[in-house]
Order: C-alpha cells, then structure tokens, then sequence
C-alpha cells in the first residue's frame, strides 16, 4: 500500500508537479503566515518545508522561505497572486525543479540550429526522434527547460520553425 | 404572445421553425421565415404542415429583402441564422443591427456579427433595451456562454482552452485511431457531411479563432479582434506526427486558448488522459477560474444540438419578456 502510494506520487511528480522556493517578506507578527499558507493551499500547493530566516529581519520584515510543490504553473501565479493580495509582497518565486516537455516539428528542420538555440536559451534537449524520412520528415524532441525559461523557448522555436516553412506542436 | 421570425432557412432554422410552430415554448409564435430569395409572413402564426421546404416555392412567398421583415411592427423577436461570413459579418450583421435598432430581442448562431462587432452590437442592445443571445455561436449545444454567465459571473475567469470544431476534430481523432493520413481523413469526413466542400474556415482554425473571439470577449471582456488571434491549422499534420504523439501517451488536438496574454489557435499535444481530450465530432472546454479551479465541459459541438443552445436562447427570451410583461401588469 505504501510502494503504491509512494509510486502514485513519484508518477504525479514526473506528470509535471513543480517544486518552487517562495520567498516572503511578512511583517513580524503572529497571524500572517497563516494567510499566505492559506493561499498556497486553496491552490493545491503542498508544502514541503518553511524557513523563517529571523537572522536577516529588515525595517520589521521577516524574509521566509517556503519550499511548495504546485501542480502546475497556473497554480502557483494563482497562489502568488493571492499572497499578494492579501498584502504580503512575494520577493522570489523560484523554480527547483525543471520542466520537462514534448514537442514535435513536422517538416524540415536543420537539428544543428535547433540544438544550438535550445542551447542558448538555457535548456537542454533529454531526447530526439526523428521518424517520417526525407518525404515526410518528423522530428519529436524531449526538452527540459528551468521554469520560466519555457515560453521564451517555444517562442524561439516557433520562429526558426515558420524560417523552415515546418510547424512546431508543443504540449498544450 | 410574443412574434418571432427565422431569417435564414437552412437545416437549423427549419428544425428550430418546426419546434415553435409546434408551440414547444409557450407564449411564442413563428410569424416569418426568410431565405435570402426572399420571405413569407403569417401574422396568426405558422403551424407545423404550413411550413414549407423550400420558401421560393410556398403560397404567399414575397421576393424582397428579409429588411422589410425586420420590423417592431411585425415581429418582437429576430432568430438571425444567415451563414457565417468572416470577411463583413453580411447579411448577419446589418440583420441583428436593424432587429436591435429596433428595439427587437435577436438571438442568432451565426458567428460572424458576433465576432466582428461584439463591442457595437451589445452596447446597441444595451441602449435600446433588448436582448442578444448567442449561446449557438460556440460549442454547438454547450451552454458554456450560459454557465459562465449565470453560475460563475463572480468567479475570475483566467483562461479558456477548448476544441471548439468538431470538423478538425473528426479528422484527428480518425488519424489517431485509424492511422489515416490527413487527406484520407477530410475526404471521408466530406463524404459524411462532417467537412464542408471547402473545408478551408475549418482546417486553417479560421472557425476555431472565430469561437475563441467571441468567448474571449462575451465571457473575460477582452475586446479583440480576430486579427489578434494568432492562428495555426491542421494542414500539416503528418500521419508520423500522430504516431510521433502517440508513442508519448499523447495526440494532437486543434486547440484554442484565450488568456490575458495571448488569443491563440493552433495543433497541440495533448495528454490521452486529459478532460479535454475528447474524440470525434465532440468539442470539449476548459475554463479556469481563481476561485473554482479547473472546469471542463464536453458535448457534440455541431449539427443538431446546436438546436439545443438555439431553443434555449429563444426561451430566455421569451421568459424574460413574460416577467418584464407581469411587472408591468402588476405596476399597472
């Protein structure tokens, strides 16, 4: 029962859970942390750990760290949004794991300029495939890309794949 | 009693005559139909065995302009069901406009006005008083516009993301499953009536970008156009791109999303497991909302049950007008 558990929640973390460190600035006093935990949960983030750092107070500020694993990026812009809302700035969202996505390229691609542009814009890619042959060629890549780093990618990508006169299909 | 007139007679406004000749709601008459050769009027109302095939051919048919039709004096109420033209929204649009000028309530399918000239033809009706219902714009019969009106207005809608053409569905999910190629898939797909003759609104998003408008700017007030989606079709989709998806316990779906940053259309992977991932002619919809989450809602997104989103409007409006009538009386 344990082994099935433990392995459900490994599979929900390779499906694309995020874990992100949020790094608060609450004002010194009992109550606050509460709604910011509050936030995180009624947008199903789980909280792995908190760290109040009282060492670095500043003007009556406590900076804490709360390491949450998200379900996805919408959640997690939902919690920050929330958490500010309710008057507590959020100083950093930080991505501790990366995301792994899928995408194909139908049609031609010259794979040495892709490889570089994936490269540069600080992602790497875990798998190639390439399939179809020279008629109809077909190229499915697997890329990890650090969180906030995706969008700009996709982008990049889109452009070198109108260059080619190919599509690029990303996960939606 | 309320008067109503169907201008534009193809499949759906035939089907929808037939349900009001046949008094399906209550209070409502059909006392016009029009075809663009011209129309007929029936100021008792038509019973079901006076409605004709084809206008042209019926007893009393006047050639002239469905104009004259769209007229206070005659009718209360305009169900505008003209095809969909995205180049002007015509006829569609200068209809709902005179109907709305008028002070007539309109409730139409046809998505061109819709998408073009949401902002003008709303604020119109807001001005003179009437109702504009177009719930069988998108997703065929999935009352989505409805839901989100009348059981999530409070809530905050972040983004919608759907299959919102059943066409380009068809040929998907027939390449998923049969491994045909695309041309295979739209071919048959055009033997069953699923595609038009020219399927290009359908296959190049055009048809999807238009929903997409019109969700965008009927439930999260956005105010685009269609020049702001940027819009991807299905033509090239290989065979090898499905089985390519397919490997990774995925498909490729034509997916339109609507969010604060951007309108899209475009071929996308999407999970096998995914609520959205729905086969066939079926349409699926997401809409995510801060409060409620994720929320997703599925039905056939053509022919027929867009009858279904059609009669509703029609009774909205004929509900709306019998209590406005009773306050009325009662102020009396």
């Amino acid at each position: 029962m344990i082994v099935t558990l433990i392995n459900q929640r490994l599979e929900e973390a390779e499906e694309g859970f995020m874990r992100v460190k949020l790094t608060l600035a609450l004002v010194d006093r009992p109550g606050v942390l509460l709604n910011a935990l509050e936030q995180i949960a009624l947008n199903g983030g789980n909280i792995i750990s908190i760290i109040h750092r009282r060492d670095r107070i500043t003007s009556g500020y406590v900076p804490v760290s709360i390491n949450v694993e998200f379900p996805d990026p919408a959640s997690l812009e939902r919690a920050k949004k929330g958490i500010e809302s309710s008057g507590i700035p959020v100083i950093e969202a930080e991505a501790l794991e990366k995301t792994i996505t899928t995408m194909i390229l139908v049609g031609k691609a010259d794979v040495d300029t892709l490889l570089r542009k994936v490269s540069e814009l600080g992602s790497k890619i875990s798998a190639l495939y390439l399939t179809g042959g020279a008629a109809s060629p077909c190229l499915k890549l697997v890329v990890e890309a650090p969180h906030g780093k995706l969008k700009p990618l996709i982008s990049s990508l889109e452009k070198l794949a109108e260059e080619w006169g190919s599509l690029l299909i990303t996960e939606g | 009693m309320i008067r109503c007139i169907i201008v534009g007679y193809g499949f759906l406004g035939r089907k929808l005559a037939k349900e009001i000749a046949a008094h399906k709601i209550q209070d409502l008459k059909l006392v016009g139909i029009a075809s663009s050769k011209g129309y007929l009027y029936k100021e008792s109302g038509f019973k079901p065995e006076d409605l004709p095939e084809k206008i042209a051919e019926a007893q009393g048919f006047k050639e002239a302009p469905a104009f004259e039709l769209i007229s206070r004096e005659l009718a209360d109420l305009l169900i505008e069901l003209t095809p969909t033209n995205i180049e002007n929204g015509e006829p569609g649009l200068s209809h709902i406009r005179q109907a709305l000028e008028e002070g007539m309530d309109v409730v139409t399918a046809n998505k061109g006005p819709i998408a073009l000239a949401y902002e003008e033809l709303t604020s119109l009706a807001r001005e003179r008083d009437a109702m504009l219902l177009y719930e069988a714009t998108v997703g065929g019969g999935i009352p989505i516009v409805s839901l989100q009106k009348r059981c999530l207005a409070a809530d905050e809608l972040l983004s919608i993301k759907g299959i919102l053409n059943g066409t380009t569905n068809y040929i998907l999910s027939r390449m998923h499953f049969e491994e045909m190629t695309f041309e295979l898939a739209l071919r048959e797909a055009q033997m069953l009536g699923i595609a038009e003759r020219d399927p290009t609104l359908d296959i190049e998003g055009i048809d999807t970008a238009l929903k997409i408008v019109i969700l965008a700017n009927s439930l999260m007030n956005a105010g685009k156009k269609l020049n702001d989606v940027k819009i991807k079709g299905i033509r090239k989709i290989t065979s090898e791109a499905i089985a390519a998806a397919k490997e990774s316990g995925m498909t490729i779906k034509l997916i339109g999303i609507a969010n604060e940053e951007e309108l899209s259309v475009a071929p996308r992977l999407i999970k096998l497991g995914d609520p959205l991932c729905v086969h066939g002619t079926l349409n699926a919809i997401n809409l995510n909302l801060r409060i409620l989450g994720s929320l997703t809602i599925i039905g056939e997104g053509a022919g027929e049950s867009t009858l279904s989103a059609l009669i509703n409007d029609v009774y909205e409006v004929v509900k709306a007008r019998r209590i406005s009538t009773s306050k009325n009386a009662l102020n009396e």
